[in-house]
């Protein structure tokens, strides 16, 4: 297993670290970290969703649980195998718990994969989502559609926010500390052939982003 | 030829531009790409003081590049990744194999890497019997095709929807003659879904690994990686020693710049961060020098070890539009390829630095801002130096210095070379010269500025 003791590499460590040292230049500061220029002043959702349609992908801002299960009723009619990390919709899908800790090979007949992430960033449209939100690391992938579920509260305006606001989670709380993360833009897409985008390359071909505001009135949005 | 056995620059994109039409669908396509980044950069009113950061906190990592090695290595290795050393393309493969052979595997996938392009573990790999496929689209048509990646971020540019058609055809089954990229597409997802989801082992390469925290980044737009990731047993991930940065902040200033630069897109579909294995997976990450801890000793050309490898150069680059990825022969081509390439091999890659009008238009789209087109510049200084330039461009490089040296021997070269463009042009627009392939030559003046100064002096 600790090949990184075996001789031969640990040769080559010394003497790959021996040469850098003695052909790097001389010290060179860190500079100071740009905060970005605010995309938008006061709500962010609208350059989220905006950056978000501009990739592929859909989003909603809704009221809560019961009407994002409804909108999901309509919108995946057929879906035989749903699976979810949020626990509000456990009777809509197959919950976490079951799904969890299994071969990340029977996720392969997901058809809908239902997940919280933490934030969005406005600049890209892109989702944070941590290893304990995914049930499996597989599942954001190997779903054929993806659903994410964001508090409407949480965007951020861009990276830079980001980086910033990930150090906060994991202050906030040690189960925050990822193993795996990943952000995730829109579906999976290629233009590999002649520039032709297409959508679903290996993962999912479509992304929806629900954010959740729980203050919301329903009334407005059917 | 620049006295070795293989094609230079010149004759192998001499062999692209015999098909003109096609050669301007390859410009085309290319620019059409710039000017996406273009349209995406200036979206970002910061975009120039991004790159700037980028630049310098390039340049705090390369004058401490051992000290984040180090770190990393401790981080790393505190997460549970298992970290090697290779200090060059054999010892790379060397460990790749070794992996492999411990668990008694021969088949993995791959994500796109160009480090195992640079090491060509692919051929290596198939001599040991190891099948590899790889998974992003792009790569899998170019290996289906028996034939190198053209560009490192588009794989397969240089090939029309028509021949991929035909490829998938061949290798796939699909119908003869279907050449919608929706169709070929849908057709390779699930040609690769049966490979990700019965292979073990599963290689990637590494955009940024991260010296505070030990974790590294994975940037795709297919998923491709995370598919070979996830499903795998064993998670390999190559990655070449400059791909350190300090801090995850700094992962901020990188993500924002990186496919902006590349396709014009705000970011990649996924930014991966793997930091541990997954329970009862296996991890490793191959940290590669080589040649790169030489090339950090080279005054003039270690800022090329900047590079995030977006191919913003390639697009914008005049040339290498109009002579496609393949005529530079080594695996990450265009202006940065140029750069990087004649440090690995001095002699094989002379012509690479004289592949180039030196317009500077790469340097002005890097994203790390690196000086590309002063480095090819001294690079070619360095190349004619070392005795490695072609033996034609020398001798023609000795006979304008003693002409220019010489006012009178100007003078009357000058007036010949009038003389026989005037009266007799076939002796300048043939084939002999190479100046006139892809030109027009100009009408000569009747008199040379020189006896016009002196006839109106007064």
């Amino acid at each position: 297993m600790n090949e990184s003791s075996n001789t031969a590499t640990r040769n080559s460590r010394d003497k790959i670290l021996n040469t850098v040292h003695g052909n790097q230049p001389a010290p060179r500061e860190l500079p100071p970290l740009p905060e970005g220029t605010p995309v938008a002043p006061g709500d962010l959702a609208p350059t989220f969703i905006t950056a978000l349609e501009a990739i592929g992908a859909t989003a909603y801002i809704v009221s809560g649980f019961d009407r994002i299960a409804t909108m999901l009723h309509e919108q995946f009619p057929g879906a035989r195998r749903i699976v979810t990390g949020c626990p509000q919709l456990n009777a809509f899908a197959e919950a976490a718990a079951a799904a969890k800790g299994l071969d990340p090979h029977l996720l392969e007949n997901v058809e809908l994969g239902i997940l919280p992430a933490h934030f969005g960033v406005a600049e890209n449209g892109a989702c944070w989502i941590t290893e304990t939100q995914m049930v499996e690391r597989a599942l954001p992938f190997i779903a054929q559609r993806l659903v994410l579920v964001i508090p409407h509260s949480s965007i951020v305006p861009n990276m830079h926010a980001a980086y910033d606001r990930i150090a906060a989670l994991e202050a906030e709380a040690p189960a925050n500390t990822y193993g795996f993360s990943t952000f995730i833009a829109g579906p999976s897409k290629t233009a590999d052939i002649e520039q032709s985008l297409v959508l679903g390359a290996h993962g999912p071909i479509s992304l929806t982003v629900f954010l959740l505001d729980e203050g919301l009135s329903d009334a407005g949005f059917y | 030829m620049s006295g070795s056995n293989h094609k230079d620059h010149a004759a192998l994109a001499a062999e692209f531009n015999k098909d003109e039409p096609r050669v301007d669908w390859h410009d085309e396509t290319l620019w059409w790409v710039r000017q996406k980044r273009d349209k995406a950069a200036a979206r970002v009113p910061e975009w120039e003081l991004l790159r700037d950061t980028a630049s310098r906190i390039k340049d705090n990592v390369l004058s401490n590049l051992s000290g984040y090695l180090r770190q990393f290595e401790e981080e790393a290795t505190r997460n549970g990744i298992t970290v090697h050393w290779a200090a060059d393309a054999n010892e790379h493969n060397e460990i790749v194999l070794s992996i492999l052979s411990r668990h008694k595997i021969d088949k993995m996938v791959k994500s796109k890497s160009m480090l195992t392009e640079e090491c060509h573990l692919n051929e290596f790999l198939h001599e040991k019997g190891i099948d590899v496929v790889d998974t992003d689209l792009g790569e899998r048509v170019v290996q289906l095709a028996g034939e190198p990646p053209s560009h490192i971020v588009l794989p397969c540019i240089h090939l029309k929807k028509q021949e991929i058609g035909e490829i998938f055809h061949e290798h796939l089954g699909t119908p003869k003659g279907n050449a919608d990229p929706q169709f070929l597409t849908h057709a390779a997802r699930l040609h690769l879904r049966e490979k990700f989801l019965t292979r073990r082992v599963a290689l990637t390469g590494v955009n940024f690994a991260v010296a505070e925290t030990g974790e590294f980044v994975v940037c795709t737009n297919e998923g491709n990686a995370d598919m070979g990731a996830h499903l795998a047993d064993v998670h390999i991930a190559s990655m070449g020693i400059e791909k350190l940065i300090p801090q995850r902040r700094h992962l901020g200033v990188f993500l924002r710049l990186l496919t902006r630069s590349a396709t014009g897109q705000p970011i990649t579909t996924y930014s991966s961060h793997f930091r541990r294995p997954r329970q009862g997976q296996e991890m490793h990450i191959v940290l590669v020098d080589n040649g790169r801890s030489v090339h950090l000793g080279r005054k003039d050309f270690r800022n090329s070890l900047k590079c995030i490898r977006c191919a913003a150069c390639f697009n914008t680059c005049p040339v290498y539009r109009r002579s496609g990825g393949h005529s530079y022969h080594t695996a990450v081509a265009g202006p940065i390829g140029s750069i990087l390439s004649p440090n690995l091999d001095m002699k094989k890659y002379a012509d690479l630095p004289f592949a180039s009008t030196l317009c500077g238009s790469c340097s002005n789209v890097c994203p790390v801002k690196i000086d590309i087109h002063e480095q090819l510049y001294k690079w070619r200084q360095v190349i004619v130096q070392e005795g490695y330039a072609a033996a034609g461009k020398t001798a023609v490089m000795k006979t304008m210095n003693w002409v220019l040296s010489h006012p009178g021997v100007y003078h009357t070269a000058g007036k010949t070379g009038r003389w026989f463009m005037l009266n007799a042009p076939f002796t300048v627009k043939n084939g002999f010269n190479t100046w006139y392939r892809q030109r027009d030559m100009p009408t000569p003046p009747k008199q040379s500025f020189g006896d016009w100064y002196k006839k109106n002096k007064k």
